[in-house]
């Protein structure tokens, strides 16, 4: 009776499931938006949504059996197979190069700007299959998938911060409650073989569209880039992929270049006298321009924030103007596309800084200590504003570095201020096995920087644990920072998080052997082992007799 | 030796070393032989602890297993009523079996007269009518006159034994397929493209009929995805009349696995693909071209064990995309449901054969459905006959390849299954087709076992290379400690024999 209610059950939700696939319920977005920052360089985000409506995530129970078909129309069937086959309710996978400049560049519009790979992940629980057998499949699936190395990031580097990473869309109530498996490798460096496969789950991929921009040689020649996979569940909406690609490309670097260039070849053009270095265009950014608009895009927009008490010159005329953004809604009739930026006025590039840091807080993290087997994690923290601010700390670190807790000091001014820090969170690592997770609240008074230092070991390593570039030394994930927003802390259940920042990743020196080690060892060792035996067989069946000289006249024992 | 106290080396203050107890001659050889000893000890424990782990292969039994043939009774009935065609009937059926020894393999048919006790349901039955043939369930319904006979027999031999289909176009068995259905637009940014398609509609109508049937021998998976830009990897050449086409070179190269992101990613099952292909407005209509250069007025064709492909040319006068209903797919899907019957090697009833009670084509009759279970029973008997005699002969020709009780559990399982495949192939075919799939899948586990290539690239010399440091130093004392005394026990017997006293040696020993 059970078992004939649950495949009833199981008849209607992939019913319900291949109604809902019909044409109608998938919705495709792409969206283009261009900023410049304040030291001449531009940041340009990419954004491709693809909502499937109606549709829940796989509950985990009905893991062992045979799911219903996936039908898709313009949802990526490869990662949607992947998303059913483990469960998955909501997933984030970001791949960066470069250090994000909060200071100067605000917060990206992508939140997860950390050096190197991260990949977190919110499952439900129950059902035949456990999380760490799906996290484990989920990881060498994507890294199928993407051509990268995230298979690598086992248990060892698994950690579960719930606090901090909140999940983004909606959890569906299930009777078992979802968990949260977080993993960073900081030494994955993207490029454009992970670009190749993330333009094949767009619909257009780059050949119509927004995404014809998406040019690798400009992209990964940029300072800072990276990409980012998000799949969140609403109850409302449904299943939404949003496929991202963030990049910040310095227009200055190019044009000064190009001066160079003409200057070598001393036949200056009339408009480089009028053109300021800081212009940008899609030509200049990405050696390109849109050409066709892709048709199953249901919107396809561009945004281009306007600067404040500034002049500029925008071509072609953008469709709306509001609050400092100009927006195009591209049409049949709008391509090809070009934008074209000018800054009548001369670009100076700002020597002094402005001190006005565009994040409430900066963040430094040092590594310090020359040897091998010590050091001291030191963070100093720097509050812009007039107003104390409150903020989420947290360190997951891999075991090759062994945190002491009790060496943990907070300094004012270097006066110890323990009540600046509270709610720490901590999960000692196991060496071999399992990284440690740091979370802490730590207030900054206004206008004031503290600093945080504490005591750690590097491990030593197994010989067989060392990378194959052992002598470059080890990758530390990024710290993770995030204020909150209305300086109070609610409850684990709700915090009102702001938005993260991510300091930049360390780089730590252990023990290294020579590998050229064994054999030498095994030389050693018997060398040593022979000479040992040698020496004592001989005592052993040695003969010892007297031998008696008896010296002729005239000669002497010297003659001998 | 010579006793009592040497004066000489009393008056020094020397004691005579050969006074002391460790100085005794047996002593001594007592110690070296214990050396040796040990060493004759250790090296078995030695070669047992470095020696790669090689089990007994079941040889014996594998080359036994290898020479038997799986033999599927066929029981065919004739009525009763018409017992006097019996005689005519074997002796053309053996004179086709003899005629086509390679399609009779393994079957062995058996006739009778259908008595009035009730019959096996395995059992095949011969019905008369006059009119057309009919097929309904098991039974056969023809003109049993005997006259007839010769038409009959041929008739019997295509159903109970098809002729295999030329070429490879038939998938190798799995137990598990994924059918992925791929709408490919060329390239829909230039118009006229497909934006959707109603493939519920079309499977359930087309696919599913044929699935539900093959549900005995084969679990399926669906899948399907649209794409929107799948550039071809060559240029189609123009022909006459503005029209593209595809010669038969450029067919063997049509997909662009590059481009096409069609494979699925989650699972190792075997993938038989289904694409419709619409070319973009710029190489519209694309046709197939025959060898002669003329166009063929086919638009699909089929790629051996990879599945089917389908050219949709959209009228020119097309709005800028469109939706294919599910009328639209009724012209397409046939085809598809035709070439996934090539693919799955289901053999196709004679012309002159119709099915009772067949509201639908591609209806799959109990005979054509037995014929395949029969066939691929076979195959898969022998593929893991022939996988297991490759194991065999691999581990006896490489001495280096270590051989562990994986290995030897998953030859254990395949034979087993084997030994019951061959028991259940006269009592049930389904369950033969079952055990002899899980024969060829255990015999490919044991082949593939990466516990075979452990030690496969570290030879013994490396071995010697590593232990020479120590045994060429250790060893070279001891062997001359040896002969020393050796050479000293045999001057000692001698001297003893010629009633002289032993020479002491004049120098002591090097070490």
């Amino acid at each position: 009776m059970r078992h004939w209610l649950r495949v009833s059950l199981h008849l209607c939700i992939s019913l319900t499931y291949v109604l809902c696939t019909e044409a109608s319920n998938e919705h495709f977005h792409e969206k283009l938006s261009l900023r410049s920052l304040r030291d001449g360089k531009v940041a340009s985000t990419f954004t491709f949504t693809t909502v499937l409506n109606g549709v829940e995530p796989r509950h985990p129970e009905t893991l062992g059996s045979k799911d219903a078909s996936q039908h898709y129309n313009v949802f990526p069937l490869a990662l949607g197979q992947v998303l059913r086959e483990y469960g998955v309710t909501e997933l984030h996978l970001s791949m960066n190069a470069g250090k994000w400049n909060y200071e100067q560049w605000g917060y990206p519009d992508e939140l997860s700007a950390g050096t190197g790979a991260e990949l977190w992940v919110w499952m439900g629980e129950g059902g035949p299959l456990s999380i760490e057998q799906r996290w484990d499949g989920l990881r060498n699936a994507l890294s199928g998938l993407f051509c990268a190395s995230l298979a690598t990031m086992d248990e060892q580097r698994t950690t579960s911060p719930s606090m901090t990473f909140i999940p983004e869309g909606a959890l569906p109530i299930w009777n078992r409650p979802h968990l949260l498996r977080h993993a960073s490798l900081p030494s994955e460096h993207v490029c454009t073989e992970n670009l190749t496969p993330f333009l094949k789950l767009l619909p257009c991929k780059s050949f119509s569209g927004i995404a014809s921009l998406l040019n690798p040689h400009r992209l990964f020649d940029s300072d800072w880039h990276g990409m980012g996979i998000h799949v969140l569940w609403h109850p409302d909406k449904g299943v939404e992929i949003r496929l991202a690609f963030q990049s910040v490309s310095d227009p200055l670097r190019v044009s000064r270049s190009k001066r160079r260039g003409m200057c070598l070849s001393l036949k200056p053009t009339q408009s480089s006298s009028t053109k300021s270095p800081q212009d940008w265009s899609f030509r200049s950014l990405f050696n390109r321009q849109i050409d066709r608009q892709c048709p199953v895009a249901r919107t396809s927009t561009i945004e281009v924030a306007l600067p404040v008490n500034e002049a500029y010159s925008l071509e072609p005329s953008p469709s709306t103007v509001e609050l400092n953004v100009a927006r195009f809604y591209m049409t049949n009739e709008s391509v090809p596309l070009d934008i074209n930026f000018r800054w009548p006025a001369e670009f100076t590039y700002p020597v002094n800084p402005p001190s006005q840091s565009l994040v409430p807080l900066s963040v430094q993290r040092t590594l310090r200590g020359s040897s091998q087997a010590h050091g001291q994690v030191s963070v100093h923290l720097r509050n812009h504003l007039d107003e104390s601010v409150q903020a989420m700390y947290l360190e997951t670190m891999p075991w090759l570095v062994l945190f002491y807790l009790h060496t943990l000091q907070i300094k004012l001014d270097d006066a110890p201020r323990d009540d600046l820090i509270s709610n720490i969170s901590y999960i000692p690592s196991i060496l071999h096995s399992r990284p440690t997770t740091l979370q802490a609240l730590i207030t900054v008074p206004p206008k004031a920087t503290i600093r945080l230092t504490m005591d750690v070991t590097k491990a030593f390593l197994r010989y067989t644990e060392h990378p194959p570039d052992a002598q470059r030394g080890w990758d530390l994930p990024p710290a993770v920072i995030v204020p909150l927003v209305n300086g109070t802390l609610r409850g684990p259940a709700q915090p009102s998080l702001g938005s993260r920042i991510y300091t930049p990743i360390l780089l730590v020196d252990l023990a290294t052997p020579d590998f050229s080690m064994p054999y030498n060892v095994i030389i050693f060792t018997c060398t040593v082992l022979a000479f040992l035996f040698g020496t004592i067989f001989n005592l052993l069946t040695r003969k010892f007799v007297i031998v008696r000289l008896t010296l002729n006249p005239g000669c002497t024992v010297h003659d001998l | 030796m010579p006793t009592g106290r040497d004066p000489e080396t009393e008056r020094d203050g020397l004691r005579d070393p050969s006074q002391l107890y460790f100085q005794a001659d047996h002593v001594r050889r007592t110690i070296i032989a214990a050396y040796w000893i040990i060493i004759f000890l250790a090296v078995p424990l030695w070669w047992h602890t470095t020696s790669i782990e090689r089990l007994p292969l079941p040889s014996a039994l594998v080359e036994s297993q290898a020479e038997r043939e799986l033999q599927f009774p066929i029981r065919l009935q004739v009525p009763e009523s018409h017992a006097v065609i019996l005689p005519r009937l074997q002796g053309l059926l053996r004179e086709k079996t003899l005629g086509h020894p390679e399609r009779w393999k393994g079957l062995d048919l058996q006739l009778s007269v259908s008595g009035s006790a009730p019959t096996e349901t395995e059992a095949y039955k011969l019905s008369h009518r006059l009119g057309e043939s009919l097929i309904d369930k098991r039974q056969f319904i023809h003109d049993l006159s005997i006259e007839q006979m010769p038409e009959l027999s041929a008739l019997l031999c295509d159903l109970l034994a098809p002729p295999p289909t030329h070429g490879n176009l038939v998938f190798q068995y799995s137990p598990r397929y994924r059918l992925a259905f791929s709408l490919l637009n060329e390239d829909s940014a230039s118009g006229g493209y497909v934006r959707t398609w109603n493939i519920t509609a079309g499977i359930s109508r087309h696919i599913s009929p044929i699935l539900s049937r093959m549900s005995v021998l084969h679990n399926f998976t669906l899948e399907s995805q649209v794409q929107f830009h799948a550039p071809l990897a060559f240029e189609p050449r123009s022909i006459p009349d503005g029209e593209y086409g595809l010669s038969q070179e450029d067919l063997t190269v049509f997909v662009n696995s590059a481009e096409w992101t069609l494979s699925s990613s989650v699972s190792n099952d075997a993938v038989i693909h289904f694409v419709i292909f619409a070319p973009s407005a710029k190489r519209r209509p694309l046709r197939i071209l025959g060898s002669d250069g003329a166009p063929l007025s086919s638009n699909s064709f089929l790629l051996p064990q990879w599945g089917g492909i389908y050219i949709l040319n959209a009228p020119s006068s097309m709005e800028s995309s469109r939706d294919l209903s599910s009328v639209d797919l009724d012209s397409i899907f046939p085809t598809f449901s035709e070439q996934l019957i090539t693919l799955l090697g289901i053999p196709r009833l004679p012309s002159s054969v119709q099915v009772r009670h067949a509201n639908a084509r591609n209806v799959i009759s109990e005979w054509q459905l037995d014929a395949l279970m029969r066939r691929r029973t076979l195959e898969n008997t022998h593929g893991s006959q022939d996988t297991l005699r490759s194991i065999v002969r691999l581990v006896d020709q490489i001495e280096n390849m270590p051989f562990g009780a994986s290995v030897r559990g998953d030859i254990q399982n395949s034979l087993a299954a084997l030994e019951k495949a061959y028991a259940e192939a006269s009592t049930s075919l389904s369950h033969a087709l079952t055990s002899s799939a899980e024969a060829l899948t255990m015999a490919s586990r044991a082949f593939f076992d990466p516990g075979m290539l452990a030690l496969l690239y570290f030879p013994a010399e490396h071995k010697y290379a590593v232990y020479m440091p120590l045994f060429a130093s250790a060893v070279v004392p001891l062997i001359a400690t040896a002969l020393r005394e050796f050479m000293a026990w045999k001057r000692q017997r001698r001297g003893i024999a010629g009633g002289q006293a032993p020479p002491i040696e004049a120098a002591p020993a090097r070490g």
